[in-house]
């Protein structure tokens, strides 16, 4: 039976509204037809060509345009930007200019220091008052965009690209990268608590688990010391596994498969010899992970 | 023949409306307890990250099952029972997903899915194995092609449609060495799909099947777009046929938007607008005239321009909405999707912010306020 005529059925068993049946059966037929999304998708390729053309141009062409006019012109994008947001009420574009507006104003502090040395010495200063004056916007104007951007923005005030993390075998960098996991868990679970926008504790607590455990995966990776970094490893998926079954949340379960997965093999490995132990090893803990996935998704994931 | 009776797709698909319409105060929680009652599936599904890691644990045993299948018992064979050997592989493994389907129910739980991968490339491997001496590789691709559709018309699993394209795309090279008339039989591939399913598609329009066959139209608008754009993939071409395709790549996006609204597919829409951003990019190197740093800035005004002018059209229009199109969201599933892409864009895209002077490169050491150094030297 197909929707239309199940919604006919459940009208006449007075299960839903004759309005509601209205509503619903123009929905199923796509009337209206939603541009929600296409319309998003051209604003942000929109913003993102013109950020990625301003840096360019900027880049280019900032000794015939004098620092004067690059700085005079970003400003006023910034301006415009953060006086739109301030007065204007929320909507689909008010993300994107806001979004834009912290773009270039990250734009035009790297060109300030680019061309003026201002801040030299004090970038780490710098960068921690960008991703406070991100974070305040980003709960301000209740925007994920410009959250994740004061979220990459910290972690570069910690010396960490997220690209950089997963391979790293600098101890230094390692525990940069924990340190900042953890800041960023507990403050997500901090805000939460306080009740301030707690729909966003979803991305801190995504950015804080990936951090911490490609760091400890990292440290599983080294030749030596790998036996203390390993334990801490089987604690994180552990809370990842433990979080995820009590929250139904099961990204966190496929996080801690996927890690500690990684991390056990990679010790276990390193004892075996021939390809016949490793091949074994592989069918016989694929087929276990395997299993215990089925019992959980069966167990937690019907509902999901 | 489907795996699946098209009462449990379309019992899935009404599932997953209701539980939306939910979301977004359609319906109320009692109500769609009640509905759902009338709408009883077999089929066994999971959440999509359990799916995602399902599907690798699959790859890993059954891909470690064969190699090990190989070290044991025939460590030194030659490559013609070394083919065979994976072409039963294949075999097993297309039995293995029939039997998760057809005793388990599973739909799109990852291990099916798994295993319906797994049968595509044992079978291409070890018929390349077989026949490498026989120097009619196109014969593996041709096969790959096929068995990629067969499955993906068995199980509905859209990316194997996406592989036989991929796989139909290779398939020229072997037949011309001109490379006009690669592109060219690629279209027609192509081309043959897009004549099909546009006339598959309107029995189809109020069924799970709509959704299927608006991704397997959108896709094959893509790889016509992509076989005809001769500087988005770069080829040695030139004369008419060049400028043919210059013609070609400035009328699809047109033709793919005037699809859409006719259809009110908003999977065609946004695939039309990704081919018009395509070919306003591709358009100076097609010309052979220079990229400025500012075309992209002009670009982007374009497209923030087009954004706004169409959502305030839409918006002051009767209820928000013009000739059946409305800018407001009208699926949670549409909220979901920018909330779960837009950190993950926004991490793994460059910040400006981040991308300064002074970026970490050796030793961390030093940072004269606590931060990770990044102002001192390393």
């Amino acid at each position: 039976m197909t929707l239309p005529s199940q919604l006919d059925r459940w009208k006449e068993q007075g299960a839903i509204t004759p309005e509601q049946h209205a509503l619903l059966t123009g929905l199923s037929r796509d009337e209206p037809c939603s541009l929600f999304l296409p319309l998003n998708f051209l604003l942000y390729a929109g913003v993102f060509a013109l950020i990625g053309g301003l840096g360019w141009t900027v880049q280019t062409y900032a000794a015939q345009l004098g620092d004067v006019l690059v700085v005079t012109a970003l400003t006023a994008i910034l301006a415009g930007a953060l006086w739109y947001c301030f007065t204007h009420a929320p909507t689909m574009v008010l993300d994107y200019v806001l979004y834009l507006g912290c773009l270039t104003w990250s734009l035009e502090l790297a060109y300030i220091e680019t061309h003026f040395h201002l801040l030299s010495g004090q970038w780490d200063n710098y960068l921690l008052a960008t991703a406070c004056f991100f974070f305040a916007l980003a709960y301000r104007f209740d925007n994920r965009f410009v959250l994740s951007l004061a979220l990459s923005t910290l972690a570069g005030w910690f010396g960490i690209t997220i690209s950089r993390l997963p391979g790293t075998q600098e101890p230094a960098y390692r525990q940069y990268a924990i340190l900042y996991g953890l800041l960023v868990a507990v403050a997500g679970i901090a805000l939460r608590r306080f009740a301030i926008k707690p729909h966003f504790f979803g991305t801190w607590l995504n950015v804080a688990a990936n951090v911490l455990l490609a760091a400890v995966l990292s440290g599983v990776f080294e030749r030596d010391n790998y036996l203390l970094w390993f334990p801490l490893l089987l604690v994180g998926c552990g809370a990842a596994l433990a979080y995820g079954l009590a929250q139904r949340q099961f990204v966190f379960i496929a996080y801690a498969a996927l890690y500690g997965y990684i991390g056990v093999s990679s010790i276990l490995i390193r004892g075996m010899s021939g390809a016949t132990a490793i091949l074994s090893y592989f069918v016989v803990t694929g087929i276990a992970m395997l299993v215990t996935l089925i019992v959980v998704a069966r167990r937690f994931g019907r509902e999901s | 023949m489907r795996a699946y009776t098209a009462a449990d797709e379309e019992a899935l698909r009404i599932s997953q409306l209701l539980k939306d319409w939910v979301n977004l105060g359609f319906l109320e929680e009692s109500q769609r307890e009640t509905m759902q009652q009338d709408i009883p599936c077999e089929l066994r599904r999971t959440n999509v990250f359990l799916r995602a890691v399902l599907f690798i644990f699959t790859l890993i045993s059954a891909a470690a099952a064969c190699g090990l299948f190989f070290v044991v018992f025939s460590p030194h064979s030659d490559s013609s029972a070394t083919g065979l050997l994976l072409v039963l592989f294949a075999a097993a493994c297309y039995t293995g997903a029939e039997f998760a389907v057809s005793q388990y129910h599973l739909y799109r739980y990852g291990i099916e899915e798994g295993l319906a991968v797994l049968t595509v490339g044992f079978l291409c491997v070890g018929l390349q194995i077989i026949l490498s001496r026989d120097n009619i590789e196109f014969v593996v691709l041709a096969v790959g092609a096929v068995t990629s559709y067969l499955l993906y018309h068995r199980f509905g699993f859209q990316y194997l449609f996406l592989a036989a394209m991929i796989f139909a795309a290779a398939i020229p090279q072997y037949w011309t060495a001109s490379h006009s008339g690669q592109r060219l039989i690629v279209a027609v591939f192509y081309l043959t799909g897009l004549a099909i399913i546009t006339r598959v598609r309107p029995a189809h329009l109020f069924d799970y099947l709509d959704a299927e066959y608006s991704f397997i139209e959108a896709i094959l608008w893509l790889g016509l777009y992509l076989s005809l754009n001769l500087r988005l993939i770069p080829s040695e071409v030139t004369g008419p046929f060049y400028w043919t395709t210059f013609a070609l790549i400035w009328l699809l996006p047109a033709i793919v938007l005037w699809r859409s609204v006719a259809i009110k597919d908003r999977t065609i829409t946004s695939l039309g607008l990704v081919l018009a951003i395509l070919t306003l990019a591709t358009n100076k190197p097609y010309l052979g005239l220079p990229h400025h740093a500012w075309d992209p800035i002009l670009l982007g005004i374009l497209l923030i321009g087009v954004a706004i002018a169409a959502r305030r059209w839409l918006a002051n229009g009767p209820a928000g909405i013009r000739h059946g199109f409305t800018a407001q969201r009208l699926s949670a599933r549409d909220k979901q999707w920018i909330d779960s892409l837009s950190p993950t864009l926004a991490i793994v895209l460059p910040n400006p912010a981040t991308l300064t002077p002074v970026a970490p490169e050796h030793e961390f050491g030093g940072g004269t306020s606590g931060g990770g150094g990044a102002s001192s030297d390393f």
